[in-house]
């Protein structure tokens, strides 16, 4: 039955979509910019993973560790080379933060996808399946078992991210950030370092995705710019800064485009999700889940 | 052309002969070729590969007309503008006394403008599309394989397996959409019963089970792929994951010459099994001595076995290099009038130019193509199934379909 | 008030003569440079410049952060192309209907961010010009997709064709700096410091907002569409985010709110990618870690580093 192909693809790559946004909504939530690097996250982690499993020959399971690890690495790098300006106030753009973020990490994205082109070419590989099992059928609906695997995965990093904000710590000085930055420093926290740290975890997140998806899209240096466009509609479409909005919508997003691209067009349905990104924004800004902002 | 017998020794007195070589103006050749994204880079970086060779080869042996042979390269990400700009630059800027290596369709569309203002000999390496030759310029020569031939042949063949439904995927370029388009009108004069429809793709698009997931619940009889890498390799992985094709229902047939490509089995694995494909190099073709000695060379440089790539790139090369040659000189209009009447040998065994009007013109008519089957992974091209071997039919009973 | 008054006008005069040199030094160019090669380059950074001015007024003077246009060129390119295609419109009625075209588009875009601000403001200007592109690059049948279309051009001497872009960004230069001198530029201005604070004293903010949208459109699509002339070739990659994010760097890195800034910015930018061309392939990346650079220690780009020592000079 193809609505019920239609059903279980969009749900699967729902949750990967919904992997790559959440570390957006996050770094949207605390320094409300655009990051145009950040489909440039996806792109480190799926080359991290495909490298390490297919030069270091070691399992694909354990390359998984090591893309999370570059992408942190690079999360925390960005935060503090080219972010801190926006809020530690020790450079004079002053109301041109959206333009400094926007020009930074457009920078950043130019330089990564050029860099990883020279570095190791541009030639794409197809990544390593985390399990061998080919094709199954899971009654009409035909899966492989990297596509099952890999669903299974996101969604249990979801779940663990989702754990991790409302029950740890850190998650509740993440809270406390976003919703307020002046009022969470005035009650202790240390706002930079909580900043550093959801950097690291969106890019951690974003690699993450971009590892699960390396055996399916195949990735080359600018594999980036399809999982950035779809971040930014799920990241409006949920509600800026709101995880489990970002989730949601991701699944939303997945399942609708799939319909949309099969009963209305095909050749249109990249713009289906900006047309959804456009509406959200005039009819209910705050998304789905998101709060109206407060400003101190 | 005995090179063989005398090539290692004039490779040792290259040392010397490089000298004088080097105190020459070297001649310059322009090559606008795919670098970088969106366009096909595996295909740019096979076009460098040949020319190299046959460029180092002829150096060796002292140039030509006492000068040695200078590739420029400009990157055009085949992007048609970028294309225009890139032969633009070659021809006014670096002065090139010809242009070789264009080897996707729109860019080239872009490009012979350029080259015809300027009225510069521009040799197509591998646009296929018929537009190209169409345009009707006298410094174009054609030397690529063209969609008419390859949309006839695979007319011919899809009439000939006696299937029913035929689902095409073309990529959005002059090529796909020409490919495509082509052999749909031809295979409605060949056997007007079978149901042919083609599905245009985004070439820079990573998802496509949004236009495999329809078929799943009546597949056709044959799917044909007339797209580039790495799109090529998506759609066939996706494909194969749906169930589609190869099947025991369903043919895969490959229109681009795929399987050649060095990393085609690195990106497709158990997709590419049981595919079928209309090629355009098979190591039981004829091969003169020249093509033996470029594939020597790029196994020695790459490791990897020859493609039609690499000899199509080979052959521009060595199509500017005899007409360097004959015309005595490197004024545009004697190259080019040198270039359309001499008589050449090509590393494919074809030789003389058309002039019929039309997707013939200036164009090699009789390009030797074959189609075969892959049947296991990472298979050379030599193991394949041949199921038209060269000058022979189409034989559709020799196709080995999947057990499951 | 009067002091703060006369500082503006002349910062913005300094800014204009400025402006006017480095047009008058463009126009000797062809005098010393005559291979055609390198006046297309010239050519093309000068189209860069109309934009990045135009898109400096709207987010520079006027506070809109948009990442459209480059779209907007894309579309005033495939507006003249088209109605030359297909209704054989020549070129001298062809140019001005791309300029009506995107100053409506523009002007219905400004209306639909009217209450958006910050990265709401740039998300969906971003999503109209991705919009746009998607639906130009797909409709193969109409608009033959990725292969681009042919366009007709007004002259086939290059040094002709210098001549008209350097008059369209003259004529575009005085044209701002009327806008901007008079009450309407300090208007803008306000809106960009201050959008409560200025309606709150009076200020027509949805008339001002408009009006920087709709002028500056127009004004990317007059430049799509004469350059489409120029390489006789428009295609989708004329609309692509990549190419936004190079005018943005331009005018960071000439310096945003200067009419200068934003055109030294995209001759430099563009003169420089294309000398380091010479580079091979590492020009991306040197380019990208300038842009980077520039962004994080130099904020208010050349210009500033100008206008600050100016700025010392003044009594």
């Amino acid at each position: 039955m193809l609505a019920l192909d239609l059903l279980a693809n969009g749900l699967i790559y729902g949750c990967f979509y919904a992997l790559m946004a959440v570390g957006l909504a996050m770094i949207f939530g605390v320094l409300k910019v655009v990051n145009f690097a950040h489909g440039e996250f996806f792109m480190i982690g799926a080359y991290t993973y495909v490298l390490v499993s297919l030069k270091l020959g070691v399992s694909p399971w354990l390359a998984l560790p090591g893309a999370a690890f570059a992408g942190a690495l690079l999360g925390w790098l960005v935060e503090r080379l080219l972010m801190r300006p926006l809020y530690a106030s020790y450079a004079s753009w002053g109301f041109m933060k959206d333009e400094y973020a926007v020009v930074v990490t457009f920078g950043l994205s130019l330089l990564l996808i050029n860099l990883v082109d020279k570095i190791v070419g541009p030639y794409s590989f197809r990544g390593p399946p985390l399990v061998d099992i080919g094709r199954f059928a899971v009654g009409p609906v035909l899966l492989t078992g990297q596509k099952a695997i890999a669903a299974a995965v996101a969604v249990a990093l979801m779940v663990a991210l989702a754990l991790f904000i409302k029950r740890s710590v850190w998650g509740l000085q993440i809270q406390a950030v976003a919703q307020n930055r002046l009022g969470a420093s005035l009650a202790g926290i240390d706002a930079t370092r909580t900043t550093s740290l959801i950097f690291a975890v969106s890019g951690m997140l974003a690699a993450l995705s971009g590892a699960l998806l390396a055996p399916l899209v195949n990735p080359s240096p600018d594999i980036g710019a399809f999982p950035a466009v779809k971040s930014y509609v799920i990241v409006v479409l949920g509600g800026m800064g709101s995880i489990w909005g970002a989730m949601i919508a991701a699944l939303i997003l997945g399942v609708s485009e799939a319909f949309f691209s099969v009963y209305v067009s095909y050749d249109y349905r990249d713009a289906f999700g900006l047309v959804i990104l456009v509406a959200v924004l005039l009819l209910r800004p705050q998304g789905l889940l998101g709060e109206k902002g407060r400003e101190v | 052309m005995k090179i063989r017998a005398h090539w290692l020794a004039a490779l040792s007195v290259a040392a010397l002969a490089s000298l004088p070589a080097r105190a020459a103006d070297p001649i310059l050749i322009g090559v606008s070729l795919t670098q970088s994204p969106p366009g096909s880079v595996v295909q740019g970086t096979q076009v460098k590969d040949g020319m190299e060779i046959v460029k180092d080869l002829v150096n060796a042996k002292g140039g030509v007309l006492g000068r040695p042979i200078k590739l420029v390269y400009e990157d055009n990400q085949g992007i048609p503008e970028k294309g225009r700009a890139a032969t633009e630059k070659l021809i006014t800027s670096d002065k090139v006394v010809a242009l070789a290596g264009g080897h996707q369709s729109s860019v080239c569309l872009a490009e012979i403008e350029v080259a015809h203002r300027y009225k510069v000999p521009y040799v197509n390496t591998n646009c296929w599309s018929d537009e190209v030759r169409k345009r009707g310029y006298p410094e174009v020569f054609n030397t690529s394989p063209y969609n008419t031939l390859v949309s006839s042949t695979m007319s011919t063949t899809l009439a000939a397996m006696g299937v029913k439904r035929v689902v095409a995927f073309a990529e959005n370029t002059d090529f796909g959409i020409g490919q495509a388009k082509l052999t749909g009108e031809m295979l409605k004069q060949k056997a007007p019963q079978i149901e042919y429809k083609f599905e245009t793709l985004d070439r820079s698009s990573k998802d496509f089970t949004a236009a495999l997931l329809p078929l799943r619940a009546n597949p056709p009889d044959v799917i044909v792929l007339s797209m580039l890498p790495p799109a090529a390799y998506l759609v066939m992985n996706q494909v194969y994951e749906q169930g589609l094709a190869p099947s025991p229902k369903t043919i895969l047939y490959d229109g681009s010459s795929l399987a050649d490509y060095p990393d085609f089995w690195q990106n497709v694995k158990e997709a590419g099994k049981y595919m079928l494909s209309f090629a355009l190099y098979h190591p039981q073709m004829k091969q003169p001595p020249l093509a033996n000695e470029v594939a020597a060379e790029y196994k020695k440089r790459t490791g990897n076995d020859i493609n039609r790539l690499v000899l199509q790139a080979a052959d521009s090369l060595e199509l500017v290099i005899q007409g360097l040659r004959v015309a005595n000189s490197t004024e545009p209009d004697k190259l080019i009038n040198a270039m359309r009447t001499m008589k050449f040998d090509s590393l494919r065994g074809v030789s003389g130019f058309s002039t019929e009007p039309g997707y013939g013109y200036q164009q090699w008519l009789e390009i030797p193509f074959v189609n075969y089957e892959l049947t296991a992974e990472k298979q050379p091209i030599g193991q394949t199934v041949m199921i038209q071997a060269p000058g022979q039919k189409f034989d559709p009973t020799k196709i080995i379909r999947p057990t499951k | 008030m009067k002091p703060s008054r006369r500082l503006w006008a002349d910062r913005l005069r300094f800014d204009m003569a400025a402006a006017l040199a480095v047009c008058a030094l463009l126009a000797l160019v062809p005098l010393v440079v005559r291979g055609p090669y390198a006046l297309g380059i010239v050519v093309v950074s000068i189209y860069f410049a109309i934009v990045a001015l135009a898109w400096n007024l709207l987010a520079g003077y006027a506070g809109q952060f948009s990442l459209a246009p480059a779209a907007f060129a894309m579309i005033g390119g495939y507006t003249t192309a088209l109605l030359g295609h297909y209704a054989h419109v020549p070129l001298a009625l062809g140019i001005p209907a791309a300029v009506v075209a995107t100053a409506l588009l523009g002007w219905v875009l400004g209306k639909l961010v009217l209450n958006l601000s910050g990265p709401y403001l740039s998300l969906t200007t971003l999503a109209f010009a991705e919009i746009a592109r998607v639906v130009i690059g797909n409709s193969h049948e109409f608009t033959r997709g990725d292969q681009g279309m042919h366009v007709a051009t007004l002259t086939q001497s290059r040094v002709g064709y210098y001549y008209i872009f350097l008059g369209v960004l003259v004529a575009v230069l005085l044209l701002l700096y009327a806008l901007l001198r008079g009450r309407l530029g300090r208007f803008m201005m306000a809106v960009r410091d201050d959008p409560v604070g200025a309606s709150s004293r009076g200020i027509d903010v949805v008339r001002v907002k408009s009006i920087a949208f709709w002028v500056s459109c127009a004004i990317c699509g007059l430049a799509g569409s004469l350059y489409g002339t120029f390489s006789q070739l428009v295609s989708p990659e004329l609309g692509l985010l990549q190419q936004t994010g190079l005018v943005l760097s331009m005018v960071v890195i000439g310096g945003m709110s200067s009419l200068t800034g934003a055109l030294a910015g995209a001759l430099l930018v563009y003169m420089g990618s294309e000398w380091m061309r010479a580079f091979g392939e590492v020009q991306t990346i040197v380019f990208a870690l300038l842009v980077i650079l520039f962004a994080r220690y130099l904020p208010g780009g050349l210009w500033g580093l100008v206008a600050a020592r100016q700025r010392k000079g003044a009594p």
